[in-house]
């Protein structure tokens, strides 16, 4: 479903992602842990086609073909759904209007009319209330006055839209409380599918009790430098990264 | 030496024109000295060039490249199956159409009470003391240019009172229009006293029915009584070839409250002026405005604001979207004198430029010589945030989409305070079409 080989990336001369690879099948749910600064969110936004990076060797492939010269938004309607560890506010841009603009691109991509009104606001209530975002949210500007929870929810929410093949979660449980963690723990479970992979990016271990992997990375000055089981995380939370960022430096 | 300046053609057209016109402009011989007095001011100094402080970034001589003639009457059939530029606001329709006031085009039925709709120039044929007197204007307004073309060449308008304590409750829309070919100069002056405590909705529409290098010079001179609420909305739409320029003058009362919105939608060259003045403490007023360019057109906003009463409060907003070529230039000053202690004001303008070409001189300048005062200003300059723009692709939203997205959300900020809904969505509409044709 998602390959990545040997994926080499820069911003301006500092070199971030040095021979990443990986490889994640459809229903698998991989984790992908490491220290500060190894370069996961890097990672995550060259998947979905950020312009600040510039990608000197390897490839990326969603469904067998090339990623990399698509546009973002095209990346988005193959499939590539990126819920962002600090998701932007937008004043100005109503929710509702931003999000009936993204469903009515995935549906056009794929050959379908766009949705009447009327269905459109039943399928956004309820996907809305399985995360407990209220309708005062949903009138909100997107993100705008959002709690770093409240964030989280919105982005959860905007996958489960959208239904995206591949969804990369880019620590997804930071700011969130254990309640909020738990309700968006579901949200992604109840997204869970044999035809859907996931690549859970998280410092911490904890957000892996409620999303169970089948696979744990260890990324570190940008390269996976480890892949076990879930077991793997645990000995992580136990032991710390330091014997990896020593691995990288040697 | 002193090196006498070659005269340019739009000069020229002008110098000729008025002696040929002068006697036969309506009015009596009082109108024909004020105007003689205008008209004298701009042939001795010219037009105003970069050298001249308040057209530093709008170089009237250098782009005006002719003064056409003076428009005839026009065609009144197509004037009157013309599209109306805002509908469902039931307002009053007024037009002006190639600078005569159309009654039998106009809506008079039923006029409020308190209401009273006149012809300027039938006023200005009879010598009417009370519309002499409101021709008179403070040196620093009668002497600017645009405003001096307009005494010289002004050939009607509507002088329109509202009575004190009325409340008229359909807006009042002048719907200027100019008509046929080839392009011609219209020049209109408009009269509007709204008396104490008395409730107004003034829309201004100004477009052209053919694309030609028309040029319009539209004037409003408004008194907003004590404790008067008025709120003022001009939608300025001509084509690519016009030449638009626009005057507002505003004196507030005391404990009035006072919006003006102006939509620098059209035209090559466009430039909105506004000269308005506090007469009496505790008032408050709202100076808002967008403009949205494209191609090589440029547009002006010149607004200066004295804020000459105690504890009067203002905001000012003017947001421009430049794309292509064009050029943007906002100049605000506000003058707070000595005796206005409590002066709140806030002055904003922010440009969104959409091309590596693209310009924006915004000028905010504050003269303050009260201490008990607050105010503000700021200008702002960028191109669209890769942030938000990458935010809303990720989500597969196409990226002329997007940018549209974030553009309207810009504008919103100034768009959304006006009042009047059918205006409102009148104008979202525009800006919605301007978008669309921005993506094709
Ligand atoms: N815009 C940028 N300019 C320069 N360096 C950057 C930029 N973004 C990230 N980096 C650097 O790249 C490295 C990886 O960052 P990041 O991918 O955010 O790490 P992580 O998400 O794993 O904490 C860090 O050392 C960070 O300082
Ligand atoms: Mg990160």
């Amino acid at each position: 479903m998602l390959e990545i080989k040997n994926l080499h990336a820069r911003i301006g001369d500092r070199e971030i992602l040095k021979g990443l690879t990986l490889t994640v099948k459809p229903g698998e749910v991989h984790a992908i842990m490491g220290p500060n600064g190894a370069g996961k969110s890097t990672l995550s936004y060259i998947l979905a086609g950020k312009e600040d990076y510039e990608v000197t060797e390897g490839e990326v492939l969603l469904n067998g073909a090339s990623i990399l010269d698509l546009e973002p938004n095209e990346r988005s309607v193959a499939g590539l759904f990126l819920a962002f560890q600090y998701p932007i506010e937008i004043p100005g841009v109503a929710t509702m209007t931003f999000l009936k603009a993204a469903l009515n691109a995935h549906r056009k991509a794929k050959g379908q009319d766009e949705l009447t009104t009327p269905e459109f606001m039943k399928l956004v209530k309820g996907v809305a209330e399985k995360l407990n975002i209220t309708s005062d949210m949903l009138k909100r500007p997107v993100n705008v006055g959002f709690s770093g929870g409240e964030k989280k929810r919105a982005e959860i929410m905007q996958m489960a839209l959208l239904q995206p093949s591949i969804c990369i979660l880019d620590e997804t449980d930071s700011g969130l409380d254990i309640d909020a963690l738990k309700v968006v723990s579901e949200g992604v479970n109840a997204l869970r599918a044999p035809d859907r992979a996931f690549v859970v990016i998280t410092h911490y271990q904890r957000l892996l009790d409620h999303i169970v992997p089948d696979i744990v990375h260890v990324l570190s000055d940008g390269r996976i430098v480890r892949t076990g089981g879930p077991e793997l995380a645990l000995d992580l939370e136990k032991n710390g990264y330091a014997a990896y960022v020593a691995d990288a430096a040697a | 030496m002193v090196a006498t300046p070659v005269r340019t053609p739009a000069e020229q057209a002008l110098a000729a024109r008025y002696p040929a016109e002068r006697t036969s402009l309506p009015g009596t011989a009082d109108v024909i000295a004020i105007r003689d007095a205008a008209f004298g001011g701009v042939e001795k100094s010219g037009l105003p060039h970069r050298r001249v402080e308040d057209w530093k970034y709008t170089d009237l001589r250098a782009r005006l490249k002719t003064f056409p003639p003076a428009a005839g009457p026009g065609d009144v059939a197509r004037v009157l199956i013309a599209a109306p530029a805002v509908e469902g606001d039931k307002a009053r329709r007024l037009v002006i159409a190639n600078g005569r006031y159309r009654p039998e085009l106009s809506d008079l039925e039923d006029l409020e009470p308190g209401l009273s709709i006149f012809s300027l120039a039938t006023a200005l044929e009879a010598g009417d003391a009370t519309v002499l007197a409101a021709l008179k204007l403070d040196d620093a307004v009668a002497s600017n240019t645009a405003v001096a073309l307009n005494t010289a060449f002004m050939t009607d308008g509507l002088v329109i009172d509202v009575a004190e304590g009325a409340e008229v409750g359909r807006p009042v829309e002048l719907v200027h229009i100019a008509e046929g070919e080839p392009a011609a100069s219209t020049a209109v002056r408009h009269l509007v006293t709204v008396g104490k405590a008395a409730r107004l909705t003034l829309i201004e529409t100004i477009e052209s029915l053919d694309t030609v290098a028309h040029h319009s010079n539209v004037m409003t001179v408004l008194e907003v009584g004590e404790g008067a609420k008025v709120d003022h909305i001009r939608l300025q739409l001509e084509p690519d070839e016009a030449v638009s320029l626009t005057t507002l003058v505003a004196r507030i009362g005391r404990e009035a409250n006072f919006d003006t919105f102006n939509a620098a939608l059209g035209a090559g060259l466009a430039r909105a002026q506004i000269f308005a003045e506090f007469a009496g403490r505790d008032a408050q007023a709202g100076f808002r405005g967008i403009t949205m360019l494209s191609g090589r057109r440029h547009a002006d906003t010149t607004l200066s604001l004295i804020h000459g009463a105690e504890n009067c409060q203002s905001r000012e907003l003017y947001k421009a979207v430049i794309d292509d070529e064009a050029r943007s230039v906002f100049a605000g000053r506000i003058a707070v004198p000595a005796h206005a202690q409590k002066t709140d004001a806030r002055m904003m303008t922010a440009s969104l430029l959409l091309s590596e070409e693209a310009e924006a001189d915004a000028k905010p300048e504050l003269e303050i010589f009260a201490d008990d005062v607050q105010c503000g200003h700021g200008a702002t300059c960028g191109a669209i945030d890769e942030d938000l723009l990458f935010y809303l692709l990720s989500r597969g939203i196409p990226k002329v989409e997007a940018e549209s997205m974030l553009i309207l959300a810009f504008l919103g900020e100034a768009i959304d305070e006006i009042q009047n809904q059918a205006v409102h969505d009148a104008l979202i509409h525009r800006v919605e079409g301007w978008l669309k044709a921005r993506a094709a």
